[in-house]
């Protein structure tokens, strides 16, 4: 029993989880907060050309950027490439709706994912081209041309 | 070994066998009618979350960075993804001036497994613990009117006039993928 606990505490406080798990992820960086709450609708509509310009408000205006993997999974971005301007920073606004394949370190902690960006592998630009599907979300993000 | 392993963790996590605390009973924030929200006021201490996740503390607190909220009564690390502000706007600039200290909070939390949102937060009001008086968590705008002297004389919300946000719709259009504004409004409508 004493060496179970052990292991467990141990595994808990090893540098391994300390410094992450090591990952490439490809995936989208997406505007979290419309994507988690929900205020702008679903999860489909609020990613990709849809939700572009969005997007690039949410990232200036310091709301947490993610990478929405391949497979849904969501990943809290908290630095790119070394910058750890994760509230309004400029390397993260240049990359808003653009799939990309990173690497970096991976931490889990009460229930959401964390992702440090050591390197963007390669940014495939923005693939996600839904606005076919949804048009603009919201609507307002496009003001008309003629005024 | 496991059989050794899985009780030690359970004994561990002692929070993840027990129901989490009600957080809701003495709030007073306001609703914003999100499917999944739920009204919750807490202590908690303002962390930088680059260190706080990832042990990267060499500018913790520095501007720029995103807070957290360890909460005191169980230790979760709930993650503020929004001020009280309409929308388009982060907490960060509003907890920045409490990092690294005990707050209370009153805001609304979203738990919503379908989409992976766990303890993410909107924090509407902040004050140091023990202190009578709130602030509220809407100084985004003022924030970026101060950066933004010029622009923020123009007609139009911030993010019409944000040259950063601009820059980004002038280089690559409203779509992302280089229509001219004229495409993108006909592509939408």
């Amino acid at each position: 029993m004493r060496l179970g606990l052990t292991a467990a505490f141990a595994l808990a406080a090893s540098p391994l989880f300390a410094q992450g798990e090591e990952v490439t992820i490809r995936g989208e960086i997406i505007d979290t907060w419309c994507y988690f709450s929900g205020v702008m609708g679903g999860p489909e509509a609020v990613q990709g050309t849809s939700h572009h310009t969005c997007a690039i408000w949410c990232s200036a205006g310091g709301i947490p950027v993610g990478l929405l993997g391949d497979d849904g999974t969501v990943y809290m971005i908290l630095s790119i490439n070394g910058d750890d301007q994760s509230a309004s920073g400029q390397t993260q606004l240049e990359l808003a709706s653009h799939e990309v394949t990173a690497q970096g370190r991976l931490f889990a902690r009460d229930g959401l994912n964390y992702l440090v960006i050591d390197a963007v592998l390669e940014d495939h630009g923005i693939t996600n081209i839904n606005h076919v599907d949804f048009g603009v979300i919201p609507g307002f993000a496009i003001p008309n041309p003629e005024g | 070994m496991l059989r050794y392993l899985i009780p030690a963790v359970m004994l561990a996590a002692p929070a993840m066998a027990q129901d989490a605390p009600d957080f809701s009973a003495t709030s007073e924030a306001r609703s914003w009618n999100l499917a999944f929200e739920e009204p919750a006021r807490f202590e908690a201490e303002v962390v930088d979350m680059l260190c706080e996740v990832a042990g990267d503390c060499d500018n913790a607190c520095a501007t720029g960075r995103q807070l957290g909220l360890l909460r005191a009564a169980d230790g979760v690390l709930t993650y503020p993804n929004k001020n009280a502000q309409g929308i388009f706007t982060g907490a960060a600039v509003d907890l920045h001036p409490f990092c690294g200290m005990q707050v209370e909070v009153d805001g609304l939390l979203i738990d919503d497994d379908f989409v992976g949102a766990i303890n993410v937060y909107l924090v509407q009001r902040i004050r140091t613990v023990g202190a009578e008086e709130w602030t509220r968590a809407n100084g985004w705008t003022d924030n970026w009117a101060e950066l933004n002297p010029e622009e923020a004389e123009l007609d139009g919300r911030w993010y019409r006039n944000d040259p950063r946000v601009m820059a980004e719709i002038n280089g690559e259009g409203y779509l992302g993928t280089g229509e001219s504004w004229q495409e993108a409004w006909d592509l939408t409508r």
